[in-house]
């Protein structure tokens, strides 16, 4: 066994500090020639961290500011005008502006563990070696449902160079990545659920072995009838998938079901336009690069260091106590870099628990690394869905009502499906007030990989029904549908129908910049057949506002611990995980910017749950809200002391100084300081050390009704994009040639960042519009498990994307920030439907929309107009009617209103309901006898329910029994 | 992914090569020719029909060479796509193929012996197992076909290669060599139509190279090739055009050809003859391509369903003419 410091340090990779050179330069007037006086003026508009070499610091000793000619001047662009500085603040004053010292938060940086990835020497999960590692391999059910009989392994461990091997036996505890739902094992217990559910797994010297191995092994099934339908899943089934015991719903596979009925429903006869349209959408998997992979080793001690790419190693930090059987202390959790994440590598995993099972039997380390094909077969990929969608429009081109059904396919296994059913809906019910909103859900297990999260969960196919619904009905209004959508907006600092706290919006500002730059009013319905212009929005969660594992009163969402020593540099104790979306490189900027120290200064620890503060991980777009706000109140704690000993240095009033590089001074007087190193020494007299620790928790919000906490958020993100295309009216094949994305973080903290995402939630989002599906073939088989057959785009198929950072300067958002991450991937899926559209008329409710299936609709539009060559077909022209002219005005008085609120400090309550003659001020249920509020379906409702909403016919076990 | 382990066996010369092949033969040893090794790394990977020998022929130069007249079986794709020699037809459809990384290991004979292609095929030995494996590669169980069900006789996997279809236009000839003799036949009689056959090569026999006629010079064509992304993908269907002209600017030959929409890439003589050689061959693109649509027979085993296929071979046809048209208008 090797020394387990040593080991650690391997992957340390953070506090490799470069040498830093002995500052020579004498202090006199030549001082500001020195060459890296130079460097830094013209990297000025470079990318912070870009250029910056190992063993060639900018700057030489950290905290030798004072009158040293490295420290820079406060840039007055960099502070806000509240502050006395030159930077323009039109959505108000925020209330970290005094923290503000100009260093990094706005500019572009460099992610600060680029470095390691670009020179390869990022250490992911199947890069880590342990000294006497050995090879784990799963062997995997070729059934799609059966009772597993028996498992024989006594040929696989006859085998020489097999170690051991492991059955569902080793570990009956059941987990999940949500305490309601745990109906997963490490290895199949009693069933195997879909072909790839694991059953067995070999420990071997050598990967050739452990393959072999893992084909020795012998199961007797005996196969069960499976379901690959997801209609088939609301049925009673003999053999239902799993079994929820007293909760089971009738004998069916649905596994969670939701009913919502809010506003005045009865209005919506009214309407006089109405979009009902039944969508289908086909299940896509996350695509990242990395496969998934994992290392178990228990020390000498007895303690498991688990190695993985997780994006949330609480969670398995958790669920491997419950299948193994010891306490949590036992455990470390070592994050290894994440080779992308988007949500699939958010659930604990069985084969996480196999390795450590494997490694205990053993007494080495185990390692797994699965083939693309198992990627797949885990899945947790954005649900196959069956979404109905109507949206009905008043004569004044209000939105009276929104009615969704969704069902929605969850495969084998819960994972975050009963958090998915709710967001099918309750994601669309903004940015638009709305009169009346009615959604039924319902998830249900087949015999299929599991369903999970992905980029943009639950939100993602329900507003692509609703965006490409919004188009369509500005066309029946004869209205632009720009113009529709900016008469119709929420407000900044109100309350949704379901009653979600909406403080920042820049909705409209996001519209409004995508119309100008792409030249909209001279594209939309004017292009000839063909080409095409269209718009969609977004709306998502900007970190969820509660937790899953515990009661948000009781423990923070998030934790930061910050650790100064002699040297200066800052080390930050963080549990949230880096997974390429540069949430280190965030949270370094935080405390940074606070402390007025340049990035180099700060090293992050975010890999281990043994030194990082717990966290709730990366999914929900949860991290730069809360760990960057959790790392805020930490610096703030740190600069409170720099401040209280420079202070009594200078002898001046605290109050009167100010943070700027490296360096504490008098705001009136900034000759009069010293450097940040000095005052550090000084804080650190008597004490050693200073730590800090800040944590973040949301304020209490929201209704009380059944299911109200899903999709509430202390902040959402908002997001507009146009989209043009161009489609071959001969072959069905879409070419997307340019996107102007407008995206609403807040704050760009780091635009570098926010760019990226943009970019890269076009790509993702383009996949699932024009080509990426899990296809799965009459025998059940999904026919694509590879990157060949899985069709991400390419380089070829991207088009360009004109990103659009707006900011909204959201009040509880440290520095103003929001969402960046999966907000952005919303709107290019409606966009580019509603662009198909303008392009040949042709509207599409299916997605992926392949060439085959848009060619099908094409040759139907053609047969419909008795045209014999599509090239005849007519395209689509606006005529605008005298409606348009209300709207627009309607939109500018909004306009102003809106900029009223956002200015105001404390603005009236605005509930939804206002636009339809409800009191703002109070709930619209709390006034109007007919504004329903309603989570349990009625009888009438149930005498002729829609599709998902026919799960509510079944009665739970539980009731059954109470009633016969 | 693991790849299964095998002997691999380098000759310099390509008599050493044939005597290799003849002795491993000999032996009842199975082996597998490898150049590129794009195509048949994946498949064994994949434990489809992987051999405990293969004999790689990446170090006989005499089998490389791109010439006016004559490619060698070795000449790499990205090297045809740009080399100044390799007829303009043949760089295009070469250039179609895959990604650049691919066509930079990739081999002309080695994507004329592509391995047909289905998706009941080309998965990993779980997934099969999990369909009780098919007929091309039934691991001893007799299994049936799975596109066509109850036959049991004829693979139907699809033929998927680009560079066959824009060769047969040029009226290419293929050569091959064994021990003792040497070959050559025109390329459409090269292939079988059976997904597991695939073409006539014996074993211990290789394609050398191929040769095109001293008029291929003069003559102007097109690919035209369907499929979901512009890179990676193999093709959903592949048309070629080609007509050559004199030099009095008379029509002397017309040719189409097609590839992965059946077993085989397919030379359509017959619905060419019908276009006559007068100088309005280009208007009746239409048609032509409504012929060669209902010519092709494409099955369920690839990314677009074959009621698709079919009905792109129509469009493609017609745009592989007008483009051919085009080129000989700009020539």
């Amino acid at each position: 066994m090797t020394d387990l410091d040593d080991r650690d340090d391997v992957f340390e990779d953070l506090e490799v500090e470069p040498e830093v050179p002995e500052y020579k330069s004498k202090v006199g007037k030549k001082r500001f020639k020195t060459k890296a006086a130079k460097t830094i003026e013209t990297e000025k508009s470079e990318i912070v961290g870009y250029r910056q070499q190992p063993g060639k610091l900018d700057f030489t000793r950290p905290g030798s500011g004072g009158s040293s000619p490295l420290s820079e001047r406060r840039d007055p662009k960099m502070i806000p005008r509240s502050q006395g500085g030159e930077l323009e603040q039109p959505w108000g004053p925020h209330r970290h502006d005094s923290l503000v010292t100009g260093r990094v938060i706005g500019k572009r940086t460099a992610l600060i563990d680029s470095k390691w990835k670009v020179t390869g020497q990022a250490v992911y999960g199947d890069d880590v070696r342990l000294p006497g590692e050995i090879i784990g391999r799963l062997v995997r059910s070729d059934r799609h449902y059966a009772r597993v009989l028996s498992v024989d392994v006594t040929e696989a461990e006859a085998m020489p160079g097999v170690l051991a091997t492991a059955t569902g036996l080793d570990a009956p505890s059941a987990f999940g990545v949500l305490p309601v739902t745990k109906d997963e094992h490490a290895m199949a217990i009693e069933k195997v659920r879909h072909i790839g559910d694991i059953i067995a797994c070999v420990a071997a010297e050598d990967e050739a072995t452990a393959r072999i191995a893992s084909q020795a092994v012998r199961v007797e099934y005996q196969d069960l009838d499976p379901i690959f339908d997801m209609r088939d899943g609301l049925k009673d089934s003999e053999n239902p998938i799993h079994d929820r015991g007293v909760y089971h719903i009738g004998e069916s596979n649905v596994q969670k079901r939701v009913f919502q009925r809010f506003g005045r429903i009865s209005d919506i006869e009214d309407s006089v336009a109405s979009y009902e349209r039944d969508w289908t959408f086909k299940g896509v998997n996350h695509g990242f690069t990395e496969p998934h992979a994992v290392v178990a080793h228990w020390d000498p001690r007895g303690r498991l260091t688990l190695y993985t790419p997780q994006q949330v190693p609480h969670y398995v930090h958790r669920a491997l106590a419950d299948v193994l059987n010891i306490p949590m202390h036992q455990i470390n959790v070592h994050r290894t870099y994440v080779g992308g994440g988007f949500g699939g590598k958010s659930d604990p995993f069985p084969h996480e628990m196999c390795a450590a099972i494997l490694a205990r039997k053993t007494g080495r380390p185990v390692r797994i690394t699965f083939d693309r094909e198992e990627v797949f077969w885990t899945n947790r990929g954005r649900h196959p869905s069956r979404i109905s969608m109507a949206i009905h429009a008043d004569e004044e081109g209000r939105f009276s009502g929104i009615e969704t059904d969704a069902l929605i396919d969850g495969g084998g296994f819960a994972s975050f499906g009963h958090v998915t059913t709710y967001y099918n809906g309750v994601l669309h019910t903004a940015p638009y007030e709305i009169g009346a909103f009615h959604y039924t859900g319902a998830r249900v297990w087949t015999n299929k990989p599991a369903s999970g999260a992905m980029r943009g969960h639950g939100a993602v196919n329900s507003r692509c029904a609703v965006e490409v619904g919004i188009d369509d009905i500005s066309e029946q209004l004869g209205v632009d549908p720009i113009d529709l959508r900016l008469a119709n907006l929420l407000p900044p600092h109100s309350a949704t129908i379901t009653g979600f706290r909406v403080t920042s919006i820049g909705m409209r500002e996001c519209l409004e910049r995508v119309r100008k730059e792409s030249n909209w009013e001279k594209k939309f319905r004017k292009m000839p057949l063909g080409k095409g212009i269209g718009v969609g929005c977004g709306f998502f969660i900007s970190g969820s506002g509660l937790p899953i594992h515990w009661d948000p009163n009781k423990f923070p969402h998030a934790t930061v611990h910050l650790k100064i020593d002699m040297d200066g540099g800052v080390t930050v104790h963080t549990g949230a995980a880096d997974i390429g979306q540069g949430s280190d490189t965030v949270v370094g900027q935080a405390v940074a910017e606070v402390l007025g120290l340049p990035m180099d200064m700060i090293r992050i620890k975010s890999k281990e749950s043994d030194t990082s503060p717990v966290d709730l991980g990366s999914y929900s777009s949860r991290v730069t809200f809360m760990n960057a706000n959790a790392a805020v109140s930490a610096a703030m704690e740190i600069r409170s002391d720099l401040i209280t000993a420079a202070s009594s240095i200078l002898d001046l009033d605290e109050s009167k100084l100010v943070l700027g590089d490296r360096r504490i001074f008098s705001k009136r007087n900034p000759e009069v300081g010293i450097s940040y190193l000095e005052a550090l020494h000084k804080a650190q007299e008597d004490r050693g050390a200073l730590v800090a620790s800040g944590s973040y928790r949301t304020p209490p919000m929201g209704k009380m009704h059944k299911g109200a906490a899903a999709g509430l958020a202390p902040a959402y993100s908002f997001s507009a994009y146009v989209a043009e295309v161009d489609v071959d009216v001969e072959t069905g094949s879409i070419k997307v040639e340019k996107v102007w994305a407008a995206h609403d973080c807040g704050k760009a903290l780091n635009p570098l960042s926010v760019e990226g995402q943009i970019i890269g939630s076009c790509h993702m989002g383009l996949g699932q519009v024009i080509s990426e599906e899990m296809k799965y073939g009459r025998t059940g088989n999904l026919l694509n498990p590879d990157l060949l057959g899985y069709k991400i785009p390419t380089v070829h198929e991207m088009p360009e994307v004109v990103p659009i950072i707006v900011e909204s300067n959201d009040p509880e958002g440290p520095f103003g920030a929001k969402e960046a991450g999966e907000g952005p991937l919303l709107p290019i899926l409606p966009a580019v439907c509603n662009a198909v559209y303008d392009a040949i008329g042709v509207r599409t409710s299916e997605l992926p929309l392949t060439p085959d299936k848009l060619f099908r609709s094409i040759e139907k539009a053609c047969s419909k107009k008795g045209i014999s060559d599509p090239r005849d077909l007519p395209n689509p022209k606006l005529e605008l009617k005298p409606l348009s002219k209300i709207l627009k005005k309607r939109a500018k008085d909004h306009s102003s209103r809106d900029r009223k609120r956002r200015l105001d400090s404390s603005p009236e309550a605005y509930f939804n309901g206002q636009l339809f003659g409800q009191e703002p001020s109070n709930p619209p249920e709390e006034n109007d006898p007919e504004w329903m509020v309603q989570v349990i379906p009625d009888k009438e409702y149930l005498e002729n329910p829609k599709l998902a909403g026919s799960a509510w016919l079944h009665k739970e076990r539980r009731h059954r029994r109470a009633s016969e | 992914m693991r790849t299964p382990s095998f002997q691999v066996h380098s000759p310099t010369t390509l008599s050493e090569a044939l005597q290799i092949a003849n002795s491993l033969k000999k032996q009842k040893t199975e082996f597998d020719w490898i150049s590129g090794g794009t195509d048949l790394i994946p498949n064994y990977k994949w434990g489809i029909n992987p051999r405990s020998n293969v004999i790689s022929i990446s170090g006989v130069d005499e089998l490389g060479g791109i010439s006016k007249t004559r490619i060698g079986a070795m000449a790499r794709l990205q090297d045809i796509v740009e080399s100044s020699e390799a007829h303009p037809l043949i760089a295009e459809a070469a250039a179609s193929v895959a990604s650049v990384m691919i066509r930079r290991s990739g081999t002309l004979g080695g994507n004329l012996c592509l391995d047909t292609r289905c998706f009941w095929l080309n998965q990993s030995e779980t997934w099969r197992k999990s369909i009780e494996y098919c007929h091309k590669c039934d691991e001893g169980t007799g299994a049936d076909c799975r596109v066509i069900p109850n036959q049991n006789e004829l693979c139907v996997a699809t033929y998927q290669g680009d560079l066959a279809p824009a060769l047969m236009c040029l009226d290419a000839t293929i050569h091959l060599a064994s021990l003792n003799s040497t070959r050559s036949m025109p390329l459409e009689d090269f292939f079988q139509n059976d997904g597991i056959t695939r073409n006539v090569l014996k074993p211990g026999e290789i394609v050398t190279h191929i040769e095109l006629p001293d008029d291929s010079l003069r003559r102007f064509g097109s690919y035209q090739k369907l499929r979901h992304r512009d890179a990676w993908d193999f093709p959903e269907g592949g048309v070629a055009f080609s007509v050559g002209v004199d030099r009095d600017g008379s029509v002397s030959s017309l040719n189409m050809a097609s590839t992965g929409f059946e077993s085989i890439p397919r030379k359509h003589g017959d619905l060419i003859s019908s276009l006559g050689k007068g100088p309005n061959w280009a208007l009746e693109a239409e048609r032509l391509g409504a012929e060669l649509k209902r010519s092709v027979r494409p099955v369920l085993n690839t990314w677009f369903p074959p009621r698709y296929r079919k009905k792109m071979a129509s469009v493609l046809a017609r745009r592989a003419m007008e483009e051919a048209s085009k080129r000989v208008t700009s020539a």
